[in-house]
């Protein structure tokens, strides 16, 4: 930075930085910065979609009613049910995949776009396919019947409200593990083979070499998935939506992002869904917090 | 003695070996069929009348594939074709949300990476804070703004706020932060403008991190379902998930063209996939930090 500031032809050629950045930063005041100020005001204002009445100031009227509201805390229960259920399967599953398919020597390229293959399908898509493998008749019925030997039970995926749960999990878990067995292959393939040559020499078994070499220098890529699962998964919005449009109990699967939708399009109250996803927010900020904490992006921040 | 040990010991060893290997592949190849077996699924079904669908036991080959199905898909509950309009409009949302992310994130991660102005790490960090915002909070402001511009039922409603994206700026950077200065400081003396260097060099030497964003945020767009149905009420402004949502609820026991719907949505992602699954995969790499 200093070196450049001493040359003045520099100087005044680094000002066009300003050229580049200036239509970057306008989109960003005006669809980031000014809505999530927005955003804020809304939630201390009496404001209502559709209504032409102006907005009245409430303080913290819409704060204390979400906060009191038992539907808010079951959304976030709901939310908090969905994101460990998908965490633990798919933290598990992508590493295991990830571990064994850096073990083979062959098919690596094939067993990577096979898991992936179902991250790539679009989420209402997705969850328009389950909803038929979950009809009570469907597939999903039809292969626990097999596997539990009961013939001809209904085991309810769509209209139990446990089942409803774990359905919308297993859509997801489905959808996710091959994204997440990828970034441990990057994490595995970073690995320096001279330290695996080195332990191998050393006489270290395959066990060893597993939980004393592979496993603690993928901690910051384990760190880093662990972030981004729960992410992803706080922001699943259409399994639930579709499942729900489809009959499937409320209940169970309003996760915070469908309850703001429901809040500001079916009962028109903005105060409160602007309250909802303020609130979102702050989870989101903690957990990129623990991100740029755990490496990743963080180190390009610096 | 020990001869005949340490022969019997290797050939455990390759026992032990050859077992783990099979239960390694083995465990593999049921991941791999069940993440391929809905995919199975979708295209069987979606060749089957509907009540062949939902048949205990499952027949996975349908007798006679039934095309029809993908014409009840195109066609719609009131036969108007509006699939086919639908499809368009998801094309055009995602393309034009493709373009500029590409043009606007490239521009200002030239400028983030390639000029050192005053102010230039707050720019970075204001930018790269706005990540961390979620769509659902920006959402209703966002509604509200359409709605103040008339942008509802406009396709231009769907692209607006997607014109660019914080982590497409972090990709564009990242990866022209690589790029020699040699090659920037020739132009100069040849003298190309700032502007000239910019278009004709940067940007077309930087097809890695262009492609690998485009795909990013068209496949965004491609899969949005939250913001399409605040804004689009009219059929024929709406998007695939718009459509794949009415065809569900309208015409749910049509489960056979429910699937040709999801088949059809499916098919143009999947070409993309095949023709540049490099990119795609470098999409998942970014964020582990390894260069693309």
């Amino acid at each position: 930075m200093m070196g450049d500031r001493r040359n003045p032809l520099e100087e005044k050629r680094n000002r066009w930085g300003w050229f580049f950045v200036a239509p970057g930063i306008v989109f960003f005041s005006a669809f980031s910065l000014y809505p999530i100020l927005y955003a804020i005001w809304t939630s201390f204002h009496n404001k209502k979609l559709l209504s032409l009445k102006p907005p009245k100031f409430i303080g913290l009227q819409n704060w204390i009613s979400v906060l009191s509201s038992q539907d808010f805390w079951n959304s976030v229960r709901a939310s908090a049910v969905f994101c460990i259920g998908v965490f633990i399967p798919v933290f598990l599953g992508s590493l295991l995949f990830a571990l064994l398919i850096s073990s083979r020597k062959k098919g690596k390229r094939f067993y990577q776009m096979a898991l992936y293959s179902p991250a790539i399908l679009s989420s209402v898509v997705t969850a328009s396919v389950w909803l038929l493998i979950f009809d009570p008749r469907g597939l999903a019925n039809q292969f626990l019947n097999t596997l539990l030997g009961t013939a001809g039970v209904d085991h309810k995926w769509l209209a139990d409200p446990v089942m409803v749960q774990l359905s919308t999990i297993l859509v997801y878990v489905w959808k996710q593990v091959g994204y997440y067995t990828i970034l441990f292959g990057t994490g595995i393939g970073k690995i320096p083979s001279s330290v695996v040559e080195a332990s191998m020499i050393d006489g270290a078994n395959s066990w060893q070499r597993l939980t004393r070499i592979t496993l603690p220098l993928l901690r910051p890529t384990m760190a880093l998935v662990s972030v981004m699962i729960f992410i992803s998964s706080l922001k699943t919005f259409s399994t639930q939506y579709l499942f729900n449009q489809h009959g499937a109990p409320l209940a169970p699967i309003n996760v915070l992002t469908l309850n703001i939708y429901r809040t500001a399009l079916s009962d028109q109250n903005l105060g409160k869904a602007s309250v909802m996803s303020l609130f979102l927010f702050f989870i989101l900020l903690v957990l990129s917090w623990l991100q740029v904490k755990a490496g990743g992006q963080g180190e390009e921040l610096e | 003695m020990k001869h005949e040990t340490s022969k019997l010991s290797s050939r455990w060893n390759t026992i032990k070996y050859n077992a783990g290997s099979f239960i390694a592949t083995a465990i593999l190849v049921i991941a791999c069929s069940a993440a391929i077996l809905p995919f199975a699924f979708m295209l069987s079904a979606s060749l089957m009348p509907g009540h062949d669908v939902t048949t205990i036991p499952y027949r996975w080959i349908p007798e006679t594939p039934l095309w029809s199905n993908y014409l009840r898909a195109l066609k719609g509950s009131d036969g108007s074709w509006i699939y086919l309009r639908n499809i368009a409009n998801s094309f055009i949302v995602a393309s034009s949300v493709a373009l500029s992310s590409v043009i606007l994130a490239s521009l200002t991660g030239y400028g983030l990476a390639k000029f050192h102005f005053k102010g230039r790490n707050i720019v970075f960090m204001g930018i790269m804070a706005t990540m961390m915002i979620p769509f659902e909070t920006v959402m209703i402001p966002l509604y509200l703004t359409a709605v103040k511009f008339g942008l509802q039922n406009r396709l231009i409603g769907l692209i607006f706020p997607f014109l660019t994206s914080a982590f497409g700026v972090f990709l564009m950077r990242q990866f022209l932060l690589g790029f020699p200065d040699e090659l920037l400081d020739a132009a100069r003396i040849d003298g190309c403008s700032e502007f000239q260097i910019y278009r004709s060099i940067v940007f077309r030497n930087a097809t890695p991190a262009i492609a690998t964003l485009a795909i990013l945020a068209f496949r965004g767009q491609w899969d949005n379902l939250i913001w399409p149905l605040l804004i689009i009420q009219k059929e024929e402004l709406k998007t695939i998930p718009l459509y794949i949502v009415l065809f569900t609820s309208e015409l749910s026991t049509d489960e056979g063209a429910m699937m040709a719907v999801a088949v059809i949505a499916a098919l143009p992602v999947f070409i993309l996939f095949f023709t540049m699954s490099k990119y795609f995969l470098s999409g998942a790499g970014v964020y582990t930090g390894s260069k693309i």
